[in-house]
């Protein structure tokens, strides 16, 4: 089956029960639902009604009905959806053991039971032919997928139900640079992955403002009755700056410069051009001297911090302080 | 919604014949609207494009093919024998083809009815999803949406979209959407890329590409057999062994180019997989100076200041009996290992044995003259 044919073969098994329940429906709204542009929604309308005058087969019942916005359907056949597809339940299965991984034994049923109602969803597979065959490896032995280590799963539990259920939490953390856990509740609007960690996106109470915390430095969390509101205009986008997750407005820049025998892998990683002499420098945004240090120093004499000042004192001071050890 | 306004039908004047797409409906319609199993000629009456093909052999050639498509797409027809004397005849049950009825369990136990059923659905079970079960299948389609694999979003829109059909699917998605961000790679590869590499391992199929190997800065022509596709982090890579070597590999999917399969006897696979390959065994998170091949050594660590970054990291090593503050790391790369723990700018510092002391502080040393140097 040619890969364009089986698209729309797709696309109109999706179309014709949505649009064949007796209702007008808006075209944009159709394309939406579908994740397909108005236009291609047209296009499947024309190819299901070019017949040329042949008697016989689908079309006879066919009616198609297109206003300005709205369409509509009538007809006998395919009016529900085919089953999942065994390419279809496998991205969902995927997706559930992705999420089994990072699930307490007590949630793990949740994502069992969901995937056993998935399976009887599914297409019988044909019992022969290409539909039974080639596949020598079935895809969900064949995918692995892991965002970030998951951590303690109890806390990342707990974390997503703070989210979901609007609640706070009173957490005890200690920050990158601090040798003292505090105590502080928060408001944990949601949660990002970003390069291997967990991080949850939060109101903290005590100091009135957004901050970060990163999944592995919470030594402690409790749920609490209380709950919250997240202001309409928070978006958890808005924390993600270059890949990382940062919780000032306006970072300041921290300036780098990576020697050629580690600039290309930086420069793969953040889409750069290497500079002539195959070194790279890099302007990363800086909301943490610490993080900065630790960046840095990672990289031994391969990596040196130009900007700000401060934070190249910094790195020195840390140094002398090993050497003098 | 009412349909009013300027309402026109569409039909269409003498032009070629209908298409494949059209055919193929026409065959399913055929199919589905018998509840008996169909033979050759009934069905070649009631597809309008059999009846254009012109001679026997040019429409058998053709429902072949329309058969094979769409059993490949996922469609159960069936054959079997019919009739006195048996003839080839063809069934497509609306129960093996149409999606279930499914409703939602009420929080008290019951739940919401599904529409009310007609022929041909009234063969139809039904599926109740308790309301987490379904927030957690919103949140994996969320999940697999993020990888980057545009194949893979595609089918989970898709079957997102079948249970929308009867199920409030739509808000949860929404909310899971909103709830969980997750940062990856977002040039993985290309579309043609994955797809290509998706046939290859459900087919066991050998592959070449060109490779960019980042350590040794190089640039060559593989052949690999491909084990598996991993996410790691915010990566896609292929586990696959390349010709003539047993060691699974990882080859990280934005590094490959010019990617390109064996064609050749697509139903016989070109290799097969050892027994004990565990592919999620062998994707397991590693840090990079657990990699490569040398002797593994061990080294004593501690901590020098338990900030949150040192303790954290320091929970990758094992504790030591007798020395809270110190924990053991199994090490393959000495080199690797002394940068991660400069890292730590001396709230982490090896203690033992002497040989890798040496070599952090030389490390620190060798940083700071850098600093040194540039002031």
């Amino acid at each position: 089956m040619t890969q364009d044919a089986a698209q729309q073969l797709r696309r109109l098994l999706h179309l014709i029960p949505m649009l064949a329940d007796g209702e007008a429906h808006s075209l944009h709204e159709v394309a939406e639902l579908t994740g397909e542009d108005a236009d291609d929604v047209l296009k499947d309308m024309r190819s299901l009604s070019l017949r040329y005058g042949d008697p016989g087969g689908f079309v006879p019942d066919l009616e198609i009905y297109l206003e300005a916005t709205q369409v509509s359907m009538r007809t006998n056949h395919f009016t529900r959806p085919m089953r999942l597809t065994a390419p279809e339940l496998c991205a969902l299965q995927l997706g559930l053991a992705m999420l089994r991984r990072e699930q307490v034994p007590e949630e793990q049923d949740t994502a069992d039971a969901a995937r056993r109602r998935l399976s009887a969803a599914l297409a019988k597979l044909p019992a022969e032919g290409p539909g039974a065959g080639p596949v020598a490896a079935p895809m969900d032995r064949v995918h692995h997928l892991d965002f970030a280590a998951p951590g303690d799963r109890a806390q990342l539990a707990a974390l997503r139900r703070g989210v979901r259920e609007r609640r706070k939490l009173r957490l005890t953390y200690r920050r990158a640079d601090a040798v003292e856990s505090t105590t502080r509740v928060i408001c944990p609007y949601g949660l990002v992955a970003s390069h291997g960690a967990w991080y949850v996106v939060a109101h903290c109470d005590d100091r009135n403002a957004i901050r970060i915390f990163r999944l592995d430095r919470i030594e402690r969390s409790e749920l609490l009755d209380a709950r919250f509101e997240v202001p309409a205009s928070f978006s958890l986008d808005d924390m993600v700056h270059d890949g990382k997750v940062i919780d000032v407005d306006e970072p300041a820049t921290l300036r780098v410069r990576y020697s050629p025998r580690v600039a290309r892998w930086i420069a793969e990683r953040e889409h750069m051009a290497l500079d002539a002499d195959g070194s790279l420098t890099l302007d990363h945004p800086l909301a943490d001297t610490a993080w900065a240090v630790r960046h840095v120093l990672q990289y031994g004499a391969d990596a040196e911090v130009l900007e700000p000042e401060r934070t190249r004192r910094e790195v020195e001071r840390r140094l002398r302080d090993i050497v003098a050890s | 919604m009412a349909r009013a306004g300027n309402r026109k039908t569409i039909r269409t004047a003498s032009a070629p014949g209908p298409s494949k797409l059209q055919r193929w409906l026409d065959v399913l319609a055929a199919l589905l609207s018998h509840r008996y199993p169909i033979a050759l000629d009934r069905l070649r009456r009631e597809v309008p494009a059999y009846q254009r093909a012109g001679n026997e052999a040019t429409f058998n050639r053709m429902f072949e093919r329309d058969k094979d498509e769409m059993r490949a797409f996922g469609i159960p027809i069936e054959t079997v024998q019919s009739g006195d004397p048996p003839e080839a005849a063809y069934q497509l049950r609306a129960a093996d083809f149409y999606l279930p009825f499914m409703e939602l369990a009420a929080a008290g136990g019951s739940a919401r009815r599904p529409t009310t059923r007609r022929a041909p659905f009234t063969a139809l079970q039904t599926l109740t999803f308790s309301p987490d079960e379904l927030s957690l299948i919103a949140q994996a389609a969320a999940r697999v949406r993020a990888l980057g694999d545009p194949l893979l979003a595609a089918d989970a829109d898709s079957a997102l979209r079948k249970l929308a059909f009867d199920l409030p699917v739509d808000a949860l998605a929404r909310d899971a959407e909103r709830d969980e961000r997750v940062v990856a790679d977002q040039s993985p590869a290309s579309r043609a890329t994955f797809a290509l590499l998706g046939q290859a391992l459900l087919a066991r199929k050998r592959v070449s590409f060109t490779y960019h190997a980042m350590g040794v800065d190089s640039v060559r022509e593989r052949e690999a057999e491909p084990y598996g596709l991993v996410f790691l982090g915010s990566h896609w890579y292929l586990a696959a062994a390349e010709r003539g070597d047993d060691v699974v590999r990882n080859f990280r999917l934005n590094r490959m180019s010019n990617v390109s399969m064996n064609h050749a006897k697509m139903r016989t696979p070109d290799f097969a997989v050892p027994d004990d390959f565990r592919l999620s065994e062998h994707a397991r998170s590693r840090q990079a100076w657990e990699l490569g091949d040398q002797e593994v050594e061990e080294i004593l660590v501690e901590v020098r200041a338990p900030t949150g970054a040192a303790t954290a990291a320091a929970q990758l090593g094992e504790p030591v009996a007798g020395h809270p503050e110190r924990r053991c790391f199994r090490v393959r790369r000495a080199d690797t290992f002394a940068r991660w723990l400069l890292g730590f700018a001396g709230d982490l510092v090896p203690v033992a044995p002497p040989d890798m002391v040496r070599k952090y502080r030389e490390l620190a040393r060798e940083t700071l003259r850098r600093y040194e140097e540039g002031a």
